[in-house]
């Protein structure tokens, strides 16, 4: 099976929101974290392996007044990143 | 737009050779004020001239033996720096040597003639201490009278001949009520910055600590979430609570606020007798001193002292107790060994502040986490047999 553009959140990792709307990713099974802030955030919830990166990119810039002109770009960096990492994968194709 | 923050920046790699980036110098073993709160315990000496300076030769040797391994800075504290007989003499070798100079100092000898001399460093960093916005306050902390007008006098003197520094300020429970004034007295000033101390419990300090004179730490986490949250958006000055970095706001980390990050990697102290050190801890514990300018090689002493060595192979892993499990530990790096080893004697060992936080219950359970262990191999046979 292919992969899809759909970035799904490994279900073992631990999203922390902290005070400050900022959060903390954490993976129990590696001990590994990385902060991230509210877009962060708002882009780790929408990652349920039915959007695509383009789909969640147009909700963000829906969602955040000051949301740059670049945030698609942004977006795929951080997805990529946290993939990376063994954070996020991407959905499979399905039959 | 930053979106990450990583928590493991500097989890790899850190067994490879580091560079020196900076040497400590504790120019003075002696200081001309009697702080209540000092961690170093330098003893009283108004002038400079009854207890041990280091040589200028061992300062020039220090820096001739660092630079091949990459020195790229120097910070001159005490006791007290400017209370060196040549100090403006090492100030003309940290320009030659076109390095960073930084500079700590309770500000008494900051006249506007040495202001000028700082001023001629192009890279240059100065923090004066400030204990309290009254005379009265910050001469209780600091033992000599005439000592704020003095430390004022300096700011002026400094910002005059172009050298905005940052002020110090340590928090204890007889100056906690005057913070937010002191924001408004550094600005007035022109300082360009605002750092917030909590005293830390060794040699001075710890007897401060003893008799209950320092702030418990429910107050400390509550007045460090003041300064960061409420205080510092109101004002242009950059202003930080030196705290570990499990009580800072992800926002504040991200923004590269990088205090409370014990910078024991890239360090090494200069101690007054003229000796590699840790930092200035090796003043109060002589384990923590690694052999003596001119005598032993600079890049030997680096390479080789087995403390050293221990801590680049084991930081941030072997840390303990919460600091083992907090998720900061490869920004923080225990916040600060020497204190630890201080305290407990091990290089491992958890800094106070946060041990007395979980304690108390009050360490943010968002930063903490740790791999669980794995399950032992299940042993298939008949062991009665065997």
């Amino acid at each position: 099976m292919n992969q899809t553009d759909r970035p799904i959140a490994n279900p073992i990792v631990v999203l922390r929101e902290e005070f400050d709307d900022w959060a903390v990713l954490f993976n129990p099974d590696t001990a590994e974290a990385v902060g991230t802030n509210p877009v962060g955030v708002a882009v780790w919830k929408r990652m349920d392996g039915k959007r695509s990166i383009e789909d969640i990119a147009a909700e963000i810039k829906n969602s955040f007044e000051d949301a740059p002109d670049a945030a698609f770009k942004e977006i795929a960096a951080f997805v990529n990143r946290l993939a990376e990492n063994g954070f996020v994968g991407l959905e499979l194709e399905s039959k | 737009m930053s979106i990450l923050s990583d928590m493991k920046q500097r989890k790899t790699g850190q067994a490879g050779m580091r560079t020196i980036n900076t040497l400590y110098f504790y120019l003075t073993e002696g200081c001309n004020l009697a702080c209540r709160h000092c961690w170093m315990g330098p003893r009283f000496d108004a002038t400079g001239n009854h207890y041990p300076t280091l040589p200028v030769e061992l300062f020039e040797t220090a820096i001739r033996e660092a630079k091949p391994l990459g020195l790229s800075g120097v910070k001159l504290t005490g006791g007290e720096p400017l209370l060196h007989p040549h100090f403006t003499r090492l100030l003309e070798i940290v320009r030659r040597e076109e390095l960073k100079l930084t500079i700590e100092t309770n500000g008494l000898l900051c006249t506007p003639e040495i202001a000028a001399e700082i001023a001629k460093s192009p890279n240059r960093f100065v923090s004066v201490s400030i204990d309290g916005t009254d005379a009265a306050t910050h001469e209780w902390v600091r033992g000599v009278p005439g000592a704020f007008e003095a430390a004022r006098q300096a700011v002026r003197s400094l910002v005059a001949a172009g050298t905005r520094p940052q002020i110090i300020f340590t928090v204890m429970r007889s100056n906690a009520g005057q913070v937010d004034a002191m924001v408004r007295m550094a600005e007035e000033q022109g300082a360009a910055s605002l750092k917030f101390n909590v005293v830390q419990p060794t040699a001075r300090g710890e007897k401060l600590h003893e008799n209950q004179e320092t702030l418990n730490i429910g107050d400390l986490i509550e007045l460090g979430r003041h300064v960061e949250q409420e205080l510092a958006p109101k004002t242009k000055l950059k202003i930080f609570f030196h705290y570990p970095h499990a009580f800072r706001a992800l926002h504040r980390i991200a923004s590269g606020d990088g205090c409370s990050a014990c910078g024991i990697f890239g360090i090494l102290g200069v101690i007054a007798s003229g000796h590699y050190a840790l930092c200035g801890i090796g003043e109060q514990v002589p384990d923590l001193i690694f052999g003596a300018v001119g005598k032993a090689r600079l890049e030997e002493v680096w390479r080789e002292n087995a403390i050293l060595k221990a801590l680049r192979e084991g930081l941030p892993e072997r840390l303990e107790g919460v600091c083992g499990r907090c998720l900061m530990k490869g920004r923080c790096l225990g916040a600060c060994i020497a204190q630890n080893y201080y305290s407990k004697g091990s290089l491992w060992a958890p800094y106070w502040f946060c041990e007395q936080a979980e304690e108390a219950g009050l360490f943010p359970t968002s930063r903490l986490g740790t791999r669980p262990t794995q399950s032992p191999l299940i042993t298939i046979g008949n062991a009665a047999s065997e």
